[in-house]
């Protein structure tokens, strides 16, 4: 085994991230065995539809949680910026581009807003977004009347947004995903930005002494989230169609699911964008799995709580066996 | 000296890619004060680890009031009566003195905690210990000596047959450590086992018995302190002689031009209208007694905590500085005298921190240029000599020197004109520390302008060109060095105290 973790292509990939994908692998096969016809294209382009909007939110969150924060606030985020820009287009004419842009915006704007009060008022940030998710969901309320808001369907004429997810059965969204993933470990890895996130996450004042404008990159780390949860809203509404006011919780603990299965500590200071990745894949496998094998929502509910709670103690006793 | 009570013997521990104790013996008896030296990295704070479950030896006795044992966990070591005082004070804060001392095991009446009882029980072993503590104090209100002595009560109160000092004196005033050696010193009375871990080499002779040195992991050798002198120590460790002597003068040159002026700073009760110049070329030492002040003038001055009022000027010209950022891009560095914390950042390689301050310059467009990162970074490895396979290597797998030098070489990247050294040598061991000094001085004479907060009285005079010196907040003097002397500048240290 310890040989095994030391072989240097084990050690590039990074051992967790095999085990992960071993995990996703196994997953795969135990569901096309119990699941009726679940192998097969039509249930993997599901799973992938799930996948696409919820590694958004995962990728942004992955930075927030680099610097030691937590963003409960995404889900709803996404939602909002579905419901508001979804309720332009419809009931207010705006062109399709600009509903997408503004989607984004929405999102763009909650991260700024949470990203302030944390860097430069010091508000803790589980309270701030804990704040702006209610936040985010009350101004979806109160924009969309608290009605659904349906996006045009693939057939009409502004129905070419659902391109970005596919375009025959060819996934265009993997394709999307995985290329702002590459651009997410860029600048996570190879960037000042990225750089200065995960040494402030792992020690803030050591950082802000060396001369850094501590405030303006812990900022930085939430308007990425947030703009990733802009952007996760039009993959959702590609998926799915229609948006509700007052939900999207669900999601939050998904993500970051995800991304602490992944290998991005809690405590700050360490990500890992690939396992970020498969993270995710592991999670919308699991909701179509669970569905396939005629389980309600509900259990995938209890699945990824208990998911979040043992990644977590695994990377807690991970750290402990380190020191 | 009585019998032996704690012996360790063929030690022997390796961690990945490092040797940490190859075959060390160790042993302390009834009623001695046995100093367990070596420089940073030598094993000693290991050795101890070892003693106490902190970690699982490889291979190795130790046998203790004659069995074998293994302890598992501090608290195991502890039941057994073997106890460690920490360097670093692991105190809560918002508690009382004597609820400190029995936390985890506090009376109680019923289900409810008896204060009173405890508070009884605290007083009897201060008692016995001739300290003047209040039991029902709370812990934050205590200096650092005082909360020393808790620490010490609590592993008497455990019924400590064996106990560890861990540089017990680097935070202590010297009242303070006189206060300590003489509890020490009852502690030898009454027979238990002391093991003493300093780099003072004035408090070894004063206070121990026996002089066991470590070197690179190994046992060098054990000495009877009377018979030995400071030297033959220092050779065991190091191999080599050192120099102590004070400097005889000021080596900067008349003419050179005032390049930092600070003028009425305020910063709380702990920095009160404070007036000082540094020059070019110049060593500015800033001498006084542990919460003098210096430190906090030192974060005032380099924005890290906020100021009331007061104008800094640098090179004639008045700059505000509100944040480091600011102070930074003014040209100051600064150096903390807590490394761990406000230093370095552990997780992160050697290269990664040499350029923390000066990331900007290491870009190529958008991206960080790693060759450049890791060329720079290497040279400082060269030329500061710091001990690391590679520039890749994590912060966290350093010794406390070769985290200090690295800290060093962030701000020497970031070529920084004013440096301030705060506490630059504490917790490293006198080699290191000599490298320290030399640098310090071929920075001077590159005509960078220093700033060295010191509590040690050797290296304020060895250092400075001049000396500030600071009490309560408030600057009580300033001398130059060729009227310095450790009286002249104790006695303003503590001109307002008694």
């Amino acid at each position: 085994m310890e040989k095994l973790k030391q072989n240097p292509i084990v050690v590039k990939l990074g051992f967790n991230r095999i085990v992960l994908c071993g995990v996703l692998l196994l997953m795969y096969l135990l569901f096309s065995v119990l699941g009726e016809n679940f192998a097969g294209i039509p249930r993997i382009l599901s799973a992938l539809n799930y996948a696409y909007f919820l590694g958004f939110l995962s990728l942004g969150v992955t930075f927030v949680i680099a610097t030691g924060g937590i963003d409960f606030s995404i889900g709803p985020v996404m939602f909002c910026s579905a419901l508001v820009s979804g309720y332009c287009l419809t009931s207010y004419g705006v062109p399709m581009a600009l509903s997408l842009v503004i989607s984004i915006l929405v999102g763009a704007l909650f991260g700024t807003f949470n990203g302030y009060l944390v860097s430069h008022w010091s508000v803790p940030p589980f309270i701030v977004s804990m704040a702006s998710m209610n936040i985010a969901k009350g101004v979806a309320s109160v924009f969309t009347k608290t009605q659904s808001v349906s996006w045009p369907q693939g057939t009409s004429e502004q129905g070419w947004f659902r391109s970005l997810i596919k375009v025959g059965n060819f996934p265009v969204g993997l394709v999307i995903f995985l290329a702002f993933a590459v651009i997410c470990s860029v600048i996570l890895n190879k960037t000042r930005a990225g750089r200065y996130i995960l040494s402030l996450g792992s020690n803030r004042e050591a950082v802000r002494l060396s001369g850094v404008n501590v405030k303006k990159w812990e900022m930085l780390a939430y308007i990425i989230c947030g703009t990733m949860a802009g952007i996760a809203a039009i993959f959702f509404v590609a998926a799915y169609t229609t948006v509700q006011p007052g939900y999207g919780d669900q999601y939050n603990n998904e993500a970051i699911a995800g991304c602490v299965m992944g290998g991005t500590s809690m405590a700050g200071g360490l990500a890992s964008i690939g396992g970020t990745v498969i993270g995710v894949f592991i999670i919308a496998l699991l909701q179509e799995g669970i569905l396939a094998l005629h389980f309600t929502k509900d259990y995938q509910l209890i699945i990824t709580g208990i998911i979040v709670i043992v990644a977590v103690y695994a990377d807690v006793v991970a750290r402990r066996r380190k020191n | 000296m009585g019998e032996v009570i704690l012996t360790m013997k063929e030690i022997d521990k390796s961690f990945p890619g490092v040797h940490a104790l190859d075959h060390v013996s160790f042993e302390v008896r009834k009623g001695e004060v046995h100093a367990l030296m070596g420089e940073n990295g030598a094993g000693k704070s290991t050795l101890m680890k070892v003693l106490t479950g902190i970690y699982k030896k490889d291979s190795g006795t130790i046998v203790y009031e004659g069995k074998e044992v293994e302890f598992h966990n501090t608290r195991e070591a502890q039941d057994a009566g073997v106890v460690i005082v920490h360097q670093e004070l692991n105190m809560l804060g918002h508690l009382t003195v004597a609820q400190n001392i029995f936390i985890g095991r506090e009376f109680k009446k019923g289900i409810a905690i008896d204060d009173k009882k405890m508070n009884e029980e605290a007083a009897k072993l201060f008692d016995m210990l001739h300290i003047d503590i209040d039991p029902s104090e709370t812990m934050s209100n205590l200096t650092v000596g005082k909360q020393q002595m808790c620490e010490i009560a609590k592993a008497i109160s455990h019924k400590a047959k064996v106990i560890v000092f861990d540089e017990p004196s680097a935070a202590l005033t010297e009242a303070e450590i006189d206060e300590l050696f003489k509890i020490i010193r009852d502690l030898r009375k009454q027979q238990l086992g002391i093991v003493y871990i300093s780099h003072r080499m004035d408090e070894i002779k004063v206070i121990t018995d026996r002089v066991t040195v470590m070197r690179d992991g190994t046992y060098v050798g054990t000495l009877i302190t009377e018979e030995c002198t400071k030297d033959d120590i220092i050779n065991m460790m190091v191999g080599r002689v050192i120099y102590e002597d004070p400097k005889q003068h000021s080596m900067v040159p008349e003419n050179a031009p005032v390049v930092l002026k600070v003028e009425h700073l305020n910063a709380g009760r702990m920095v009160q209208d404070v007036s000082f110049e540094l020059r070019k070329g110049e060593i500015l030492g800033f001498s006084g007694l542990m919460g003098a002040g210096r430190t906090e003038t030192a974060r005032a001055i380099f924005g890290a905590d906020p100021k009331e009022s007061g104008d800094i000027y640098i090179n004639g010209t008045k700059v505000t500085i509100n944040s480091p950022e600011d102070a930074v891009k003014c040209g100051i560095g600064y150096l903390s005298e807590d490394r761990k914390r406000y230093g370095i950042v552990v997780q992160k390689t050697i290269a990664e921190n040499s350029t923390m301050a000066t990331l900007e310059k290491y870009m190529k467009g958008l991206f960080i240029n790693k060759r450049a990162e890791r060329g720079i970074a290497q040279e400082y490895v060269d030329s500061l000599a710091t001990k690391t396979p590679s520039v890749d290597q994590l912060v966290v797998n350093l010794s406390g020197g070769n985290q200090q030098k690295v800290v060093i070489a962030k701000w020497l990247v970031r070529n920084c004109d004013i440096l301030i050294f705060d506490e630059p040598t504490r917790g490293i061991d006198v080699g290191a520390k000599n490298e320290i000094y030399k640098l310090m001085n071929k920075l001077a004479e590159e005509g960078k302008s220093i700033i060295m907060i010191s509590s040690e009285m050797t290296e304020i005079l060895r250092m400075s060109d001049r000396i500030i010196v600071m009490c309560e907040g408030k600057k009580t003097g300033e001398v130059d060095i060729e009227e310095a002397s450790q009286e002249t500048i104790m006695n303003m240290a503590t001109r307002e105290i008694s």
